[in-house]
């Protein structure tokens, strides 16, 4: 296991090495430069020679890259060529933020998704599960960014029961209560798509359980009924479920990007999306390599979950 | 499992306390952005948030009263220029220090502009400064003649030096704030400015806070807080449900919903902005002025500031801010008239018209609604059988496309300086600025459009620039090198206690007039 763990660990490296690579090609071969933007339409050839120059834009793309990644080794990961900020710190900050919001959203939709999809599977072809398919089929299609603005007008602009933007109120806030009333709206929304994915997928595992020798068994035996869906069922089902859950822990990091612009939440991905508009290349691959690295490791911890779900594996 | 259902549990009771917007503060101001400042140092920014924070903190030598965009004494009480039009003397004002304590003076002037054009000065290499050589590049010197005096010595004479000098560039910082931060000073920047800067949380906001001895007037709101928020619906709930004041850039769609809403002023003003349909006017067919004449007469501008823009345009007659002292008021836009268009392409050996592409950004800075705007050009076209074949693109690649000159027919604007015709007619239609040296992505040259834009950058007297920017407009008009689409009418929505707010024509947001009810 320590082996396996240590193994798993190492390589961390190759996989975000290859990720440098990607993100700083994807980013410098794309047409348009940070001096291009930043001058406008009202650039001329002098100076954008003088804003490339000034920006070390001229070197050969593999010699930036190195002295980037040199950096990076080192722990640095540069600062932002026009918000003037360490990358690093910038990025902690504004992750820990995304973070909350993805977590958040994560219990959310687990609890919920698991929820109906046992209610649906212990009654299957009933309404309960026959409205849970319709429901899974609204969520799944509806884009994120249209149910957040909806849920916007419906209970902050029309109710005015809850904050339409931000992570607290401009001043006077800063409380946990503050916090939480900003934290429901995007939750809510960012929740709503893998809400369905995660109840439709334990609702197919736990019918798959519920039909198996040792379940009819353990109802034989006089075990209650509530004993078998949860205990015999559900924790037989566990497996697959974790591993969509850890699927939509990583889809969430990322849909966090469009749920935190259309509600003004402070996280990486709003810094994100403002910096690839400013083709500010150290910040926006600061960004990534944290997201990546966090979704190496949500990846890492749903492995080791299997064994202790499952005491048939093992890992060596 | 239990763990969530208590947050569940306690999300629902929040849910149902409601009232959780707490109501503003007496003095507090919080404006909602569009988005948020880069940073907060005017030199080393061009995006219009960052500067219409940045330029509450630091002031010019020179400025716009709160209406116009007559230039009138800001940190410099008064100015003479020497007969050749090299030499500019600014008597600065006394009295005034910065947020920090240090003195405003000559040696802050010279330090603040030297900073970002020499080369070896100590502070060049901490910042990154786009616009220096764009606006202070013809600067030769920057001398102390006493403390109170300092004077510019320029390469060449150009009359606009004076509205250079209005450019957020050219905001005077305090030198000792700048060598105590070093590379850190865009974030917490000191200057002479009505407002102080206070905090900064990333993401979330700006604080600034008055400048209680703020040398101009006395300053009456306490604190103004900057919030970024870049969904419009989400900016406009903010101001609706009254945890915003003021907001800038309404959308066009919400305009009539807020203009009939008891609750909100809305604001709107004529901003120093042109939108343009450039047009390759080296490339054929576009290279016979019949055949641009005929694409303004076709292009039913009307409609797009109605239709498009609800509103939140006027109809261009040129690059010059209408109603400034440049500008030509006799000039009439063209009209729409899809009948000449046709006998003007037919008279150019094209009756029955041809086929081009149009490139548009799928957004960018002044670019309205560049996607929307287009398809209305684009169907006009087809009326008079000009097949438009739209080309979207993103803001950076679209504009280092540009300089391939390979273009037909593109979308652009330009929000810089339009107040003076020097700062708007030169770089975008001088033939010494074609694309890639400079602006000029129409490739339009007219020897006696050139010569009159010289000769105007030789002369000082405003009256007799006037009459020469007046003849170059004319034959703009004639010449038709693009095609005149709008100024944008900038808007802004306020709560009714906000009170003696205006929107200025150069797009800055000077909150400093307001006070709170």
């Amino acid at each position: 296991m320590r082996r396996y763990l240590a193994r798993r660990l190492l390589l961390l490296v190759p996989v975000l090495a290859g990720v440098s690579v990607i993100i700083f090609m994807v980013l410098h071969l794309a047409p348009g430069d940070p001096a291009e933007i930043m001058l406008g339409s009202q650039a001329t050839r002098e100076d954008l020679a003088r804003l490339r120059a000034d920006l070390g834009l001229n070197e050969p793309l593999h010699v930036q890259y190195l002295h980037w990644i040199g950096h990076v080794a080192r722990g640095d990961l540069g600062r932002s060529l026009w918000m003037k900020r360490a990358v690093l710190g910038e990025v902690l900050t504004r992750f820990r933020a995304t973070l909350l919001l993805t977590a958040t959203a994560l219990v959310l939709s687990t609890t919920i998704g698991v929820a109906l999809g046992v209610a649906a599977a212990t009654r299957p072809n009933s309404l309960l599960d026959r409205l849970s398919a319709v429901a899974s089929l609204f969520g799944a299609s509806m884009p994120s960014f249209w149910l957040g603005i909806v849920l916007m007008v419906v209970f902050a602009l029309r109710l005015g029961w809850l904050p339409a933007s931000g992570m607290y109120a401009p001043h006077g806030g800063g409380d946990l209560g503050d916090l939480l009333s900003h934290l429901v709206l995007p939750a809510v929304t960012l929740a709503a798509a893998s809400v369905t994915i995660v109840a439709r997928l334990t609702r197919s595992a736990m019918l798959d359980t519920l039909g198996q020798d040792y379940v009819r068994t353990a109802r034989a035996k006089g075990v209650s009924d509530r004993a078998v869906v949860l205990r015999h069922g559900l924790g037989n089902a566990l497996v697959p479920i974790v591993t969509v859950v850890g699927v939509q822990a990583g889809y969430l990091l990322g849909g966090a990007v469009l749920t935190e612009t259309v509600f003004a939440w402070p996280g990486v991905g709003t810094l994100m999306v403002q910096g690839i508009l400013a083709r500010d290349f150290p910040l926006v691959q600061g960004c990534v390599l944290v997201v990546a690295l966090s979704f190496v490791l949500v990846n890492l911890g749903v492995d080791l979950l299997y064994a202790w779900l499952d005491p048939r594996i093992r890992y060596e | 499992m239990r763990m969530s259902m208590a947050w569940l549990v306690l999300a629902v009771v929040l849910l149902a306390s409601g009232a959780l917007v707490a109501a503003q503060p007496a003095g507090t101001l919080v404006v909602g952005l569009v988005a948020e400042p880069v940073n907060l140092d005017p030199a080393q920014v061009t995006d219009l948030n960052s500067n219409r924070v940045g330029r509450r903190i630091v002031e010019t030598l020179v400025t716009f009263p709160d209406e116009s965009t007559q230039i009138v004494p800001g940190l410099a009480e008064s100015w003479t220029i020497s007969k050749d039009g090299l030499k500019y003397a600014f008597k600065l004002r006394k009295g005034i220090t910065f947020h920090d304590g240090a003195p405003f003076d000559a040696d802050a002037v010279k330090f603040s502009i030297e900073r970002q054009i020499v080369t070896e000065h100590p502070f060049n290499k901490l910042g990154k400064y786009p616009f220096a050589n764009y606006f202070f590049g013809n600067v030769k010197a920057v001398e102390v003649v006493d403390p109170l005096t300092v004077e510019f010595s320029l390469k060449e004479p150009r009359a606009s030096f004076l509205a250079v000098l209005t450019a957020g560039a050219a905001s005077i910082v305090s030198p000792t704030a700048v060598k105590k931060l070093g590379v850190d000073y865009p974030l917490s920047p000191v200057g002479t400015g009505p407002f102080k800067f206070a905090s900064w949380d990333r993401g979330q906001r700006v604080v600034l806070e008055k400048n209680a001895s703020y040398w101009k007037h006395p300053v009456k709101v306490d604190r103004v807080i900057y919030r970024p928020i870049v969904e419009d619906q989400a900016r406009l709930t903010e101001l609706l449900t009254g945890a915003l004041d003021l907001i800038v850039g309404t959308p066009p769609d919400f305009v009539t919903q807020l203009e009939n809403n008891p609750k909100i002023t809305l604001l709107k003003q004529v901003g120093a902005h042109v939108w343009y349909l450039g047009i390759n006017n080296q490339k054929k067919p576009f290279d016979d002025k019949r055949v641009r004449q005929a694409l303004n007469y076709a292009v039913n501008k009307d409609a797009i500031v109605r239709d498009v823009l609800k509103g939140t345009g006027t109809l261009s007659r040129g690059p010059v801010l209408p109603n400034t002292w440049g500008a030509d008021s006799a000039l009439k836009p063209y009209p729409y008239d899809p009948e000449r268009a046709r006998k003007l392409l037919a008279e150019a050996g094209y009756p029955s018209g041809f086929s081009t592409t149009l490139w548009v950004p799928e957004s960018g800075s002044g670019m309205q609604s560049p996607v929307a705007m287009s398809t209305v050009i684009q169907s006009n076209l087809k009326a008079i059988g000009v097949n438009v074949t739209l080309q979207t693109m993103e803001w950076g690649a679209y504009l280092a496309k540009l300089r391939t000159k390979e273009q037909d027919l593109f979308a652009l604007s330009w929000m810089a300086g339009n107040e003076d015709p020097d700062m708007v007619m030169y770089p975008l239609l001088h033939s010494s600025q074609w694309t890639p040296n400079g602006p000029n992505r129409a490739l339009y040259k007219n020897e006696k459009y050139d010569e009159l834009l010289h000769q105007a950058r030789l002369t000082t007297d405003q009256k007799k620039r006037a009459e020469l920017y007046r003849d170059a407009q004319r034959i703009l008009v004639d010449d038709a090198p693009w095609v005149f689409v709008d100024h944008e009418i900038q808007t802004a929505a306020h709560a009714k206690r906000v009170q003696g707010f205006k929107l200025h024509p150069s797009f800055d947001l000077r909150v400093e007039t307001i006070s709170l009810k």
